[in-house]
């Protein structure tokens, strides 16, 4: 990837351009030392002044009111700009030029001004060390900070509730609430003079006059620190989905990773580049030179790879295919721009910026082809049989042949934030991240974008990542869970009214990442590479869980490396310099996985009789007891020595009913409700009197006979057996108040019970498990 | 007798016998005077013009002079400069070249990671064939 740069021959500004910022994807404005106020088309090409301003003012800063935000309001005012200039003022100024206000707001100069995301108000740092609050029509709200040396840069958090600022070589986020403790850190050994705070991907960039640039998070921890450059660190700038940045430098300009590692160099002759500006789409960057120049830089040659296709974007309007088992190359025209592209599940998916271009791997010749509505795709997620696209107006699914599928959308949702890390999509199912409650996960069905089970998944802590698995079926879906702690739990998604299951699987995650074709999962997780071979084990047999992964060394990956992907048995891992490394696994998991999903049992023993590997046998374990496949399972178990589970295996396989069974299968994988709830759904009510008497859950099992007036005897003689050997007394209310109503004789309950079992072995249905 | 008296009253006469104020020998000086004086003039008039020649053409000479000193400080500047842009120039190809190694690197170990796998999946694919 890189920057393809366009200077103008002659310079427009007279003087040195101090600020730009785009209107649309199309549309730049740009302020400058020479009073005036320029206006580029970059579709035709011309420049126009829109507005001279008084002689006095020196711009500072520009930046427009958000956008998006206009859409239920439809106020005009969405179309205002705020400048902030040397002479303390800000003023505020609508699209066409007009200066709608001017307000007096620092003394010495105002050198930034930003609108919050929400757009509800705006904070402006001065010279005179202080940081202010105004409200959307230009009213002093409060004086938020006020510090010693002058505020360089500031930005706002992506809840709009913090405001980040500079204090020489310190960083501050300070809260709008008023008794919050700021957090405050030294951040670099010189002046910053530049700040940027992404809200998708949370993260802070600085830039200062050490020459370094550094990545933050918002805890202020360092995650990225720049070598020393030539020249100070001027601008800085996000792109708008956060995968990206820009810096800016005296005749720098530098297209980096948000890891934070550079993916090009541009040195064009600009002088300083003062400010530098995102548009829209992500597609470009504008740069304000010292020359009197503006700079354009366009991204391109950004590679996507996926099984054996090499997909490069190499300028606004093409893209090169290149099969690299065949060699074989295709290039793709469009007509307008391309703003995403994304590859998988053999399709290709290209956004530009009024259309959208569907081809499978097998045929480049004929897309899909369907329009957008909304011009700028932020994202695209695939899944086999759809994919999600996310614009402003919210999330959008569309099956590979083009055709809408749903919208599913909740109260609250900003679409414009969504990232890889806070949506998926699989088949059936879609989740969304909660933005402003970062606990809750929104899950939908995909058909009908109607919400799975009504509520939102609740999570104790807020959630950073989201994963869910592709394959199986709908009731099977699971969702991994990176939470703020870095723990991954796993939870089960389609719950039926039932209160989601949510199990631990691990700690100290760094990164995660879904198999495409089988439902394994990646982690790099504390300077090691964990993959589970069937993460759902811990909702089987939790023992089995630490036997069915498996576990790499990741020191070659270096420090805080990323997966990338994860396709069949090839892992993609990204280093922190942004060097790829791949890595692959044992293939046999995804064969049993194979082989389990279209139930070949036998074919499955034989697999791992063939393999002899202890986690694969434990995958067998598991995947049998989940379908409850006694034989393969016994056999399975044996394999790995765990005679108790065998034992009791056996002992199931001898039960004359199926429902009895498979309670009991229920129980084995530790749900004794679910256990319960199958029995009394076929009648089996002294047998689940009998499983609560087991379990010692006496309370229970009472009620249970109580309510069905059988057996009361039977639980009380139970309860007595079992106090005696312990020489307690009964202090249970409810135990002495059926005690002295009910008679208790231990030989009738005996032959009670033991007809109770030649009933079952007598019911029409009785049918011993079949070898 | 009479010359003499004629004297006093201050009158002279001359050869000629013309009557004159000053005495005819005086008189004579004077004229003499007046001749060496108009003599005098004229040569201080040819030195003059002699003088302002010279001076002016000093004068373009130091013009001459000035310029080509101008010149001589120009080429020297301009030549200081071109090996300072050379300086930048360098150090900005420098900076691209570090670019490029660094992707180089990164190539590098993407290209080792993968022969590793490659290794790993033949010694595999032997040990697969030696087991059947």
């Amino acid at each position: 990837m890189r920057f393809k740069t366009s200077l103008a021959k002659d310079a427009k500004h007279s003087e040195l351009v101090s600020c730009v910022a785009w209107t649309t994807s199309e549309e730049l404005y740009s302020c400058s030392d020479d009073h005036t106020i320029l206006r580029w088309k970059l579709l035709s090409d011309e420049t126009t002044t829109l507005a001279k301003l008084p002689s006095d003012v020196y711009a500072t800063d520009i930046h427009f009111f958000p956008k998006g935000l206009g859409g239920k309001t439809k106020q005009p005012q969405a179309d205002v700009f705020v400048l902030t200039s040397t002479d303390g003022k800000f003023l505020l100024i609508s699209k066409s030029g007009r200066v709608e206000k001017s307000v007096d707001a620092h003394r010495g100069a105002v050198l930034s001004g930003r609108w919050s995301y929400d757009g509800t108000a705006m904070a402006t740092a001065g010279e005179d060390g202080q940081v202010k609050i105004w409200s959307r029509s230009g009213m002093l709200r409060s004086t938020l900070a006020q510090t010693g040396s002058p505020v360089y840069s500031i930005g706002w958090s992506p809840d709009s509730d913090q405001v980040l600022f500079t204090n020489g070589k310190q960083l501050i986020i300070k809260s709008m609430q008023a008794n919050a403790k700021p957090i405050q850190w030294k951040a670099h050994e010189g002046v910053i003079l530049k700040v940027d705070w992404n809200p998708v991907n949370n993260l802070i960039l600085s830039g200062a006059e050490d020459c370094r640039y550094k990545v933050w998070d918002s805890y202020g921890r360092q995650m990225y620190s720049s070598h020393p450059h030539e020249y100070p660190i001027v601008s800085v700038s996000w792109a708008p989905d956060g995968q990206l940045f820009a810096i800016g430098s005296f005749n720098t300009l530098r297209l980096c990773d948000k890891s934070g590692w550079s993916y090009a160099l541009e040195k064009p002759n600009t002088g300083s580049l003062f400010c530098i500006a995102w548009s829209g789409d992500g597609t470009q960057v504008a740069g304000a030179c010292g020359n009197g120049h503006v700079i354009f830089a366009q991204v391109i040659e950004r590679r996507l790879e996926w099984k054996n296709f090499e997909v490069v974007v190499i300028s606004r309007k093409t893209i090169h295919v290149r099969n690299v088992t065949n060699d074989a190359k295709e290039k793709l025209e469009f007509r307008d721009r391309i703003i995403k592209t994304s590859i998988g599940f053999d399709h290709l998916v290209v956004a530009t910026s009024s259309q959208c271009y569907v081809y499978s791997t097998k045929n480049w010749n004929t897309p899909m082809i369907f329009d957008l509505k909304e011009g700028t795709v932020t994202l695209i997620v695939q899944a086999e049989k759809h994919f999600a696209i996310v614009d402003s107006a919210g999330i959008h699914l569309y099956t590979y042949e083009g055709r809408l599928l749903s919208s599913p959308k909740f109260p609250g949702m900003h679409s414009e934030t969504l990232s890889a890390q806070s949506l998926c999509v699989s088949n059936d199912t879609v989740a969304v991240r909660d933005k402003s409650d970062e606990k809750l996960v929104h899950l939908f069905d995909s058909a009908t974008s109607r919400q799975v089970d009504n509520k939102p998944l609740a999570h104790k802590l807020e959630i950073v990542e989201i994963a869910m698995d592709q394959c199986g079926p709908a009731s099977d879906r699971h969702l991994a869970i990176v939470d703020k702690n870095r723990d991954l739990y796993l939870s089960t998604v389609r719950n039926v009214g039932k209160p989601p299951k949510i199990v631990k699987l691990g700690n100290m995650i760094s990164s995660l990442a879904v198999n495409d074709g089988t439902n394994m999962l990646a982690a790099l997780q504390d300077s090691k590479l964990t993959v589970w071979f069937y993460p759902s084990v811990a909702y089987v047999d939790r023992e089995l869980l630490p036997l069915t992964i498996m576990v790499k060394d990741a020191s070659e990956f270096g420090k805080n490396p990323q997966i990338v992907d994860f396709l069949g048995n090839h892992l993609t891992i990204r280093r922190a310099d942004g060097a790829l490394v791949s890595t692959g696994i044992s293939p046999y998991p995804a064969m049993l996985h194979d082989l389990v999903n279209s139930s070949r049992w036998e074919d499955a023993v034989r697999l791992c009789r063939f393999v002899k590997d202890q986690a694969l046998w434990a995958c067998l374990a598991a995947m049998a007891s989940y379908a409850k496949e006694l034989n393969t399972a016994e056999v399975a178990y044996a394999a790995i020595d765990a005679a108790d589970k065998v034992q009791y295996i056996l002992y199931i396989k001898e039960l004359p009913l199926k429902d009895v069974r498979n309670a009991e299968m229920a129980l084995f994988c530790g749900n004794s409700q679910d256990a319960e709830g199958i029995l009394l759904q076929a009648g089996l009510v002294f047998r689940a009197i009998m499983m609560n008497i087991s379990l010692y859950n006496w309370d229970r099992a009472l009620e249970l006979a109580v309510k069905h007036k059988t057996h009361v005897d039977t639980v009380l003689a139970h309860r007595q057996q079992f106090l005696d050997s312990f020489e307690k007394k009964e202090t249970n209310k409810r135990f002495l108040q059926y005690a002295s109503g009910v008679e208790v004789d231990w030989d009738k309950i005996q032959t009670k019970m033991e007809t109770e079992y030649q009933k079952e072995r007598e019911n029409p249905n009785a049918k011993p498990y079949s070898k | 007798m009479a010359d003499e008296a004629v004297a006093k009253a201050g009158l002279h006469f001359d050869e000629l016998n013309k009557i004159r104020v000053l005495e005819p020998e005086i008189h004579q000086q004077t004229s003499e005077l007046k001749e060496e004086c108009k003599e005098f003039v004229d040569k201080i008039d040819g030195f003059q013009s002699i003088v302002g020649g010279l001076i002016e053409m000093v004068d373009s000479l130091a013009k001459e002079v000035e310029q080509e000193k101008m010149k001589a400080i120009g080429s020297r500047n301009l030549l200081k400069s071109i090996s300072k842009q050379r300086e930048a120039q360098q150090q900005q190809l420098q900076a691209l070249i570090a670019e490029k190694k660094t992707q180089l690197e990164r190539y590098r170990i993407q290209a080792a990671g993968l022969q590793k796998e490659e290794a790993e999946q033949n010694e595999f694919i032997e040990q697969f064939i030696l087991q059947k």
